[in-house]
């Protein structure tokens, strides 16, 4: 692809995202047309200034001509005028600023939703920072392109042809003449446009460069500095550093050839073609000196606007990257598996809370199966522990249980339904997570048992906490139930997270409970009071347990050994050690001896 | 304004550029007079009817030249002015990376990466605001304003202008007025901004409990509810400013009116005519930029000094590992040895090391085994001087560490770091870290060495495929080889495994061991290690436990004692027996 072709393939897809935002502003067509109206009406007062100190110059000063009431009645318009113009150009700015907040609340609401309907492995794969400054970042710059981009260019549109009607109204002809500045502004637009484009993109390149090259080596300080390599990363950022300075002289050197400069040039140019129009006109005939101030005046202010519109062309360009980026989220399509969408009367429900795996194999990448063929029953009420080496595909088999995961071959039945059939409502209800690191959000301790349950009252929250062993400790706090919880709830012990997430799934009444048990030390006493509680939660409950200490699960009525992805054991406690495997050695290794090696390894 | 003074040793360094700059902007300022005079003139001209075609031909020449001139200046001013803030910002950054290299560990221990990266782009950008817009402003406005208001009072008439001129102190008090409201609601916005990225962080770092609980209806409600907050704020904000535009253009409005209706006033009395009259409110049309600017001007110099302060207080760490008083500069050689007494890291009081003593002879090989957090890194780091010893001193060749330059000691060893740590760079590249300059056979040699070669083969580039973040992604086992290949190279007479077989399988461990003791004889090694299996065949081995040398001896040696070492070794059998689903290897 040659660079004209990728020039133009980008000019058009650039198009077609200023496009998409502006869909966006289909809603408040009446707002904007009221906007409209009010900007139309206050421009209309602002170029009529210097058309009344024009009729007060020609029709009273020259001729020294001062009656009292005209005069008093010209200078009250004049007041008047600014008034209005300055009443309608405040309503104005503020409804194309309400309007342009209001879209980009849309955008952002519009990408979150999207966001939360995504599925786990999206998350697995994209890193949490570029996917916050997305849904933040990202529209703070198209929220600059609106309100101010926009705005500037729409509010110094009118402007400009305001005040060109009303040159027009003074000097038909001389206006006439002026419109040849059109195409040159345009043209001077359109080459500062292009150039500054290519710059802009080779000094953000350069600066990201240099912003890798720094984060890099304070990471990686210490190997520079082991294998005594400073003087030569500093002559590379060195390098870097000087590279993005050129970038940015380059940039200078277009902005002051360019822009003010060169606009202030044109203004002297017209100012020499209005003036000699004038001179030599007068050289024949007498010229109203009030239309030469008039067009004097308005000549001064005329070429403002364009500089501010020139000076926001780049974040017009900024504004459209960060769209793109914003737009392909909103395209993404690793959904999240959906359920059943049928009315709540056709979907299954979970009565009994037996569940069944059936042959199930699945993989992440598609590549390599993580779980190969597991198949087993947790019949209502049972206990099963899953039990293996890291990456033996225990966690798996909960993400697939949950359904955050859509499985490839095989199939979960619960209670006679196939998983696919449930309602994602019915299952989030009727299954209850406990994860490994739990997560507390800000906001108070109600607020992390109930979550967003509003049929979940303040009675049930405290009798999920006391079944939990959570109470005691929680009525110690100061605030007791509200108290506030901070960030990643830092001010709580692990312990006392665990015990709060158990509330939380608690609070559900779940009929089938999955525990991914936590790997952290907690002291003593949280711990009896973890045991305990997770005693009573599974009492009456199907549950599916990941166990990394044997000892929580010599009850467990099935006990499943994974490893490489396969059930390579299964059994209770007792079974389990009297068939001498792996589960065997694992016990052995848990007990803390080395010393019964020799029973181990002859088994 | 101190941050003008703060930033002097710039403006004195870039003495003639600044004052060229500033000399050219004066110049522009005073040019700038024409025009207006020029219009005024002709009416005047026009008005008497004394105007001829020579007159017009002349005034409109002078217009001509002037805007060339004045182009040609805007141009010079602005390259020399704004080029110059680059550079310092080039220098602040340059500084800043020169200072960051010299820095030990401990100080990376106590500041986050982000931080420092922040101060290096945002208050870098900051101070270079100051030294462009804060000094054009300063100028500019002070200039512009003192020669149009000497103008107007001395070539047009003194009482004119203090008429007109009545409505603009009214008008700096109103815009700063509504500049401090700004400020306290900007804040207020800003916090809002803050609420919805920290609501989004903990959405992403949530989203499995939000899944597996159901919540993201209710959290996107909530994030509609924070974003609603962020409007709300916001057009708080845009209320006041959408404020600053027509204040002022009323103002201006009045003062026109004021010079318009008083020069009227003139005209009739003689004092003035009317083409003096038009120059004159030309003239108060160039003042609105100074004026406005001069309030801007605080905020920038504000934001600037703010910067600055933290710029200086980061290049004024103190650098704590340095060459001692008459270090020679000699690349140590020979028998190691520890004599520590107790070792404590800086701004702690609880020693992490104790009574380490033990000499390894030039060509051994050292074990050091323990728990994690016996200080097996720490012993290690004390050799590469990451850290200074406190009670007790470590000697290679019989000479203390410290009398050698850090350059030189550091020259004879080669360390593998725990953690692995590449650089976004080629693959040969990485392992040529240490020495740049080396040629593609050696990179292949240490490649081979570390057991990595046939993996780097695979890689679509081979050795030119990049790694990091936009490069292949490769397993912890192949980093830590390619971190090996790369201490290798070096060739130094030291190399120090910090734990740097963890993630490669036993087969491939035995496989570098072996290459390392044919290739490294009458080297020294010294391997930290939780495998015991990577420290079998040393020379000596030490098993730390909280901070101390429980036992020491060869592995046999260690056997037969049946303690500490014998126990965690019979463990790791039974471990690689779980690891291996059960079966014998």
């Amino acid at each position: 692809m040659n660079e004209y072709e990728s020039n133009t393939r980008q000019g058009r897809s650039d198009r077609g995202v200023l496009m998409r935002l502006l869909r966006y502003m289909r809603p408040y067509r009446q707002p904007l047309v009221g906007a409209f109206i009010m900007l139309g009406i206050a421009t209309a007062t602002d170029v009529l200034g210097p058309i009344i100190i024009k009729v007060f110059i020609d029709r009273y000063l020259q001729p020294r001509y001062f009656p009292r009431a005209p005069l008093l009645l010209l200078a009250g318009a004049y007041v008047g005028l600014l008034c209005i113009t300055a009443i309608f150009n405040y309503l104005q700015v503020i409804a194309f600023q309400k309007t342009a907040l209001k879209i980009i609340q849309t955008i952002r609401v519009e990408v979150f939703r999207k966001v939360q309907g995504l599925g786990l492995s999206f998350f697995d794969r994209t890193p949490a920072g570029s996917l916050v400054s997305r849904i933040t970042n990202d529209t703070e710059a198209i929220q600059d392109l609106f309100m101010s981009v926009l705005s500037t260019f729409v509010q110094n549109i009118f402007l400009l042809i305001g005040i060109y009607i009303s040159m027009f109204f003074l000097s038909a002809r001389l206006a006439a003449l002026c419109l040849i500045l059109a195409p040159i502004i345009v043209l001077i637009m359109h080459v500062y446009r292009v150039l500054s484009t290519r710059i802009y993109h080779l000094s953000r390149q350069r600066l990201s460069l240099l912003n890798a090259k720094l984060n890099e080596s304070l990471q990686g300080m210490y190997v520079i500095q082991a294998m005594r390599q400073e003087r030569r990363l500093r002559r590379e950022f060195g390098e870097i550093n000087e590279g993005y300075r050129q970038a940015r002289l380059r940039n200078i050197h277009v902005n002051a050839l360019l822009l003010r400069p060169l606009i202030d040039v044109l203004y002297m140019v017209t100012l020499m073609v209005v003036l000699s129009f004038f001179g030599y006109q007068s050289l024949h005939v007498r010229v109203e000196i009030g239309v030469l101030y008039a067009f004097v005046n308005y000549l001064e202010r005329f070429f403002e606007p364009i500089n501010n519109m020139m000076v926001r062309l780049n974040s017009f360009q900024q504004a459209i990257v960060a769209s793109t980026r914003v737009f392909e989220l909103m395209d993404e399509t690793t959904l999240a598996p959906i359920g059943n969408l049928e009315t709540a009367s056709s979907a299954p429900l979970v009565t009994e809370g037996r569940i069944e795996f059936r042959n199930v194999t699945f993989s992440y990448d598609g590549r390599t199966d993580v779980l190969r063929s597991i198949s087993f029953v947790a019949e209502s009420g049972q206990t099963v522990a899953l039990v293996g080496h890291t990456g033996s595909g225990k966690s798996t088999i909960i993400n697939l249980l949950m359904r955050f995961y859509e499985i490839d071959q095989g199939e979960i039945i619960i209670d006679g339904s196939s998983l696919q059939a449930f309602a994602t409502p019915e299952l989030r209800r009727r299954i209850g997570l406990v994860l490994q690191d739990p997560f507390l959000f800000v906001g108070d301790i109600r607020h992390n048992v109930r979550l967003g349950n509003t049929d979940i009252s303040d009675a049930d929250i405290e009798a999920a906490a006391q079944f939990v062993q959570a109470d005691a400790f929680i009525r110690k706090l100061p605030n007791a139930y509200e108290e506030k919880v901070a960030e990643r709830g830092a001010k709580f012990s692990a312990g006392q997270r665990q015990l709060l997430s158990f509330a939380r799934t608690i609070a559900l009444q779940p009929k089938v409970l999955v525990l991914d048990e936590a790997t952290a030390s907690v002291d003593t006493e949280t711990e009896e009071a973890i045991q305990e509680a997770l005693r009573k939660m599974r009492k009456g409950r199907t549950t599916i347990a990941i166990a990394h200490r044997l000892s929580t699960i010599q009850d467990a009525d099935l006990i499943l050994v994974l490893h490489q992805g396969e059930i390579v054991e299964r059994g209770n406690h007792q079974e389990l050690l009297t068939q001498r495997g792996l589960y065997h050695k694992m016990y052995l290794l848990q007990q803390g001896t080395g010393l019964r090696r020799t029973e181990a390894v002859q088994a | 304004m101190r941050v003008f003074l703060d930033l002097m040793w710039f403006f004195k360094m870039h003495k003639l550029r600044y004052l060229a700059g500033i000399t050219l902007l004066m110049l522009v300022a005073i040019l700038s007079l024409i025009p207006p005079h020029a219009v005024g003139v002709i009416i005047d001209d026009m008005q008497a009817k004394t105007l001829t075609s020579g007159v017009l031909v002349y005034w409109v020449l002078v217009l001509g030249a002037t805007a060339a001139i004045i182009y040609v200046l805007r141009y010079l001013w602005r390259i020399l002015l704004f080029g110059a803030a680059m550079q310092l910002a080039a220098l602040l950054r340059e500084r800043l990376y020169q200072h960051f290299t010299k820095l030990s560990p401990q100080f990376y221990h106590q500041n986050r990466i982000g931080d420092l990266m922040a101060h290096s782009t945002n208050d870098v950008q900051a101070i270079e605001q100051t030294a462009t817009d804060g000094v054009l402003t300063l100028v500019d406005s002070i200039t512009t304003g003192v020669v149009v208001i000497a103008t107007m009072a001395s070539t047009i008439s003194w009482k004119l202008t203090l008429i007109a001129l009545i409505p603009m102190p009214l008008m700096a008090l109103a815009t700063a007025h509504y500049g401090k409201l700004m400020h306290e609601r900007f804040h207020k916005a800003q916090a809002a901004f803050a609420d919805i990225t920290e609501k989004t962080q903990e959405n992403i770092a949530g989203v499995r409990v939000i899944k597996a609980f159901g919540q993201e209806d209710v959290e996107t409600q909530s994030f509609a509810d924070l974003s609603l907050d962020v409007v709300q704020k916001n057009i708080a904000v845009a209320r006041i400013d959408a404020l600053f535009d027509p204040t002022i253009s009323l103002f201006v409005g009045v003062s026109y009116l004021l010079s318009v209706g008083f020069g009227a006033y003139f005209v009739t009395r003689g004092a003035m005519n009317i083409g003096s009259l038009t120059t004159f409110t030309l003239y108060l049309g160039q003042l609105i930029w100074p004026m406005l600017a001069f309030g801007w001007l605080f905020n920038i110099v504000e934001r600037g000094r703010a910067s600055n302060d933290r710029v200086r207080t980061l290049l004024a760490v103190k650098e704590d590992i340095v060459n001692r008083d008459g270090a020679i500069d000699r690349v140590p050689t020979g028998d190691i040895s520890y004599d520590l007494h107790t070792f404590t890291y800086p701004h702690t009081t609880t020693p992490v090391l104790r009574d380490i003593h033990f000499d390894l002879a030039k060509g051994q090989t050292l074990g050091i085994v323990g728990r994690t957090g016996t200080g097996k890194t720490t012993l290690l780091k004390l050799l590469l001087r990451e850290f200074d010893c406190t009670d007790g001193d470590i000697s290679i060749g019989g000479d203390s560490i410290y009398r050698v330059t850090l350059d030189a000691l550091r020259g004879a060893i080669a360390y593998v770091p725990q953690d692995h740590f590449l650089f976004s760079a080629s693959i040969a590249n990485n392992i040529a870290f240490a020495r740049a300059t080396a040629q593609m056979p050696e990179i292949q040699q240490a490649a081979k060495m570390a057991v990595i070669h046939d993996d780097i083969v695979r890689f679509p580039e081979g050795y030119a495929t990049l790694v990091g973040e936009r490069g292949v992604t490769l397993s912890g086992g192949q980093k830590q080889r390619l971190s090996i290949a790369r201490a290798l190279l070096m060739e130094a007479e030291i190399l120090i495994l910090d734990d740097s077989l963890s993630a490669v399988d036993a087969k491939t461990e035995s496989m570098i061991l072996e290459a390392l003791r044919q290739e490294r004889r009458n080297k020294t090694t010294l391997i930290a290690t939780h495998r015991l299996s990577a420290v079998e065949q040393a020379d000596l081995i030490l098993v730390l436990e909280d901070g101390q040398i429980a036992e020491r001896g060869t592995h046999d040696e260690l056997m037969r004692q049946g303690g500490l070492y014998a126990a965690m070794y019979e463990r790791q059998q039974l471990e690689v027996l779980v690891e291996h689903g059960g079966v014998s290897a």
